[in-house]
């Protein structure tokens, strides 16, 4: 089993290594074991079922059922860290959502109360999101695209996007350091005091290496044959269990009665 | 390093993959998508970045900002796909490919449908300047830009929850305006103004760098 979740092809595989971009942790790890995590279709629909919760404005009885549904899975995956702190965050919020700024005589209070049931709201996205993120090896996703009969001019720059995040972070680090050596922004400030320098300074150098690996990664799949026609069979078995129907039916049980008026 | 990314090379290389049919220019070979696939990743760091400035920038008001910063630092990285691909459809793709990555990154559905619609909008007015042509390719990036404006759209969506939510502690709508009176319309025109503002400076600013760097190097 631990062979067939490492990647199909070498040029997809990746260091594995964590890296944080937009406050989430993409480790697109290979030792994710496919036995506790769903299958990534199921992912997707604990993602659709996010955003409609969004769509109808679920009552607050539904949205707990739900966060507490969207937890199961981020825990059995192991994910002991981050299932607390979305909990603890989702119980803060729900708790900021229902202060009464009026009996306490202070109409700023509203903002906050705003922001608060605002971000109640997301929050089953983001829960959701994390955990397709986190917990989805890069062979599995595009497997699962490629049964979800994807266009394959879609799957393709997929696979590169999910391969390229850690080369950036790595050319990030590497081009930080060299400006470092030529005292060129160096420190928290320099970042500050010159934007449109810096950002010239970082991304041409990016945007050349990324010109670089494009070529580079093309020569390397083309050679493998990524540009053949016909089915492309994959080493990762991804597989509809009972798990993942009972997960979808679990689902969609609040989120119906909630719509047909039963959850009030 | 000039010589590995002359055009006649990428030639070569597409059309050995698939020796049975001449490589037709119009059409996005996987050497393209691969390309395509690299500036989409550059372009989704961007985007979090912005996302990272924008909440520093607006407190909690989390991504209010996001397209119009996203629009400010990308400017380069749309400017040089465009002029790497010079084909319909990259742009597009690249819309796409963002907008899943959205998705799966937990934004909202909705955010799909605006970054696909965006693109292809923006592609077919690239596509009338050839590529070429620095105005339309502006104005491409101007309306390339709006495909970000998905994520922000809960918080229309979010407002309508607290209305809701105040409605049900018995708060009467009068009370309710007040509260409102100046979120709704005037931030969204602010935000949108900011994004086509934003997107003008960002893409002038990545034309003025393809024509100090990428052209200077040989690239384009």
């Amino acid at each position: 089993m631990h062979s067939a979740n490492t990647s199909t092809k070498a040029y997809l595989s990746d260091t594995g290594t964590p890296l944080r971009v937009g406050g989430v942790d993409m480790t697109f790890s290979h030792n994710t074991s496919n036995q506790r995590t769903l299958d990534p279709r199921t992912k997707l629909f604990l993602l659709l079922a996010a955003n409609l919760m969004l769509f109808f404005h679920v009552s607050v009885i539904t949205q707990l059922i739900m966060v507490v549904l969207f937890l199961m899975p981020l825990a059995v995956a192991g994910r002991w860290k981050m299932t607390l702190n979305f909990a603890l965050t989702y119980a803060i919020l729900t708790g900021l959502g229902f202060l009464d700024p009026e009996a306490m005589g202070l109409p700023w209070l509203h903002v906050v109360s705003a922001l608060a049931v605002g971000c109640t709201m997301m929050l089953p996205c983001f829960i959701t999101g994390a955990y397709a993120f986190t917990t989805t090896s890069p062979s599995a996703f595009i497997c699962a695209m490629r049964r979800m009969h994807a266009s394959e001019s879609v799957v393709i720059p997929c696979v590169v996007v999910i391969r390229f995040f850690p080369t950036i972070a790595e050319d990030y680090r590497q081009i930080r350091n060299a400006m470092a050596l030529r005292g060129i922004a160096a420190g928290g400030w320099g970042l500050v005091r010159h934007p449109a320098q810096l950002l010239e300074y970082i991304l041409i150098p990016l945007l050349m290496n990324a010109t670089n690996v494009a070529q580079d990664l093309s020569v390397a799949a083309l050679t493998k044959g990524l540009g053949r026609k016909g089915e492309h069979t994959s080493r990762t078995v991804i597989r509809m269990r009972i798990v993942d129907w009972l997960m979808m039916i679990a689902m969609m049980v609040p989120l119906v009665l909630d719509v047909a008026g039963v959850i009030r | 390093m000039t010589a590995s990314n002359s055009p006649v090379d990428n030639t070569t290389q597409t059309s050995n993959h698939n020796p049975g049919k001449p490589a037709k220019s119009g059409k996005l070979e996987v050497a393209d998508l691969i390309t395509i696939g690299v500036f989409a990743a550059l372009y989704f760091v961007m985007v979090c970045v912005a996302t990272l400035m924008s909440t520093l920038f607006t407190g909690g008001f989390g991504s209010i900002f996001l397209p119009a910063i996203a629009a400010l630092i990308s400017g380069c990285v749309y400017m040089l796909l465009a002029a790497r691909l010079g084909k319909f459809g990259g742009i597009t793709v690249m819309g796409m490919v963002i907008g899943l990555f959205l998705f799966i990154s937990g934004h909202f559905v909705l955010s799909f449908i605006a970054s696909i619609v965006f693109p292809v909008a923006a592609d077919l007015i690239a596509r009338a300047g050839k590529y070429k042509s620095k105005v339309l390719l502006l104005a491409s990036y101007v309306v390339f830009s709006y495909g970000l404006t998905g994520p922000i759209l809960p918080l229309w969506f979010m407002k309508d929850a607290y209305i809701a939510s105040l409605q049900a502690r018995g708060k009467d709508a009068a009370y309710i305006d007040g509260v409102f009176a100046n979120v709704n319309t005037g931030t969204f025109f602010i935000s949108m103004a900011a994004i086509l503002v934003c997107a003008i400076i960002g893409g002038w600013f990545g034309q003025k760098m393809m024509k100090k760097h990428f052209i200077k190097a040989g690239i384009v």
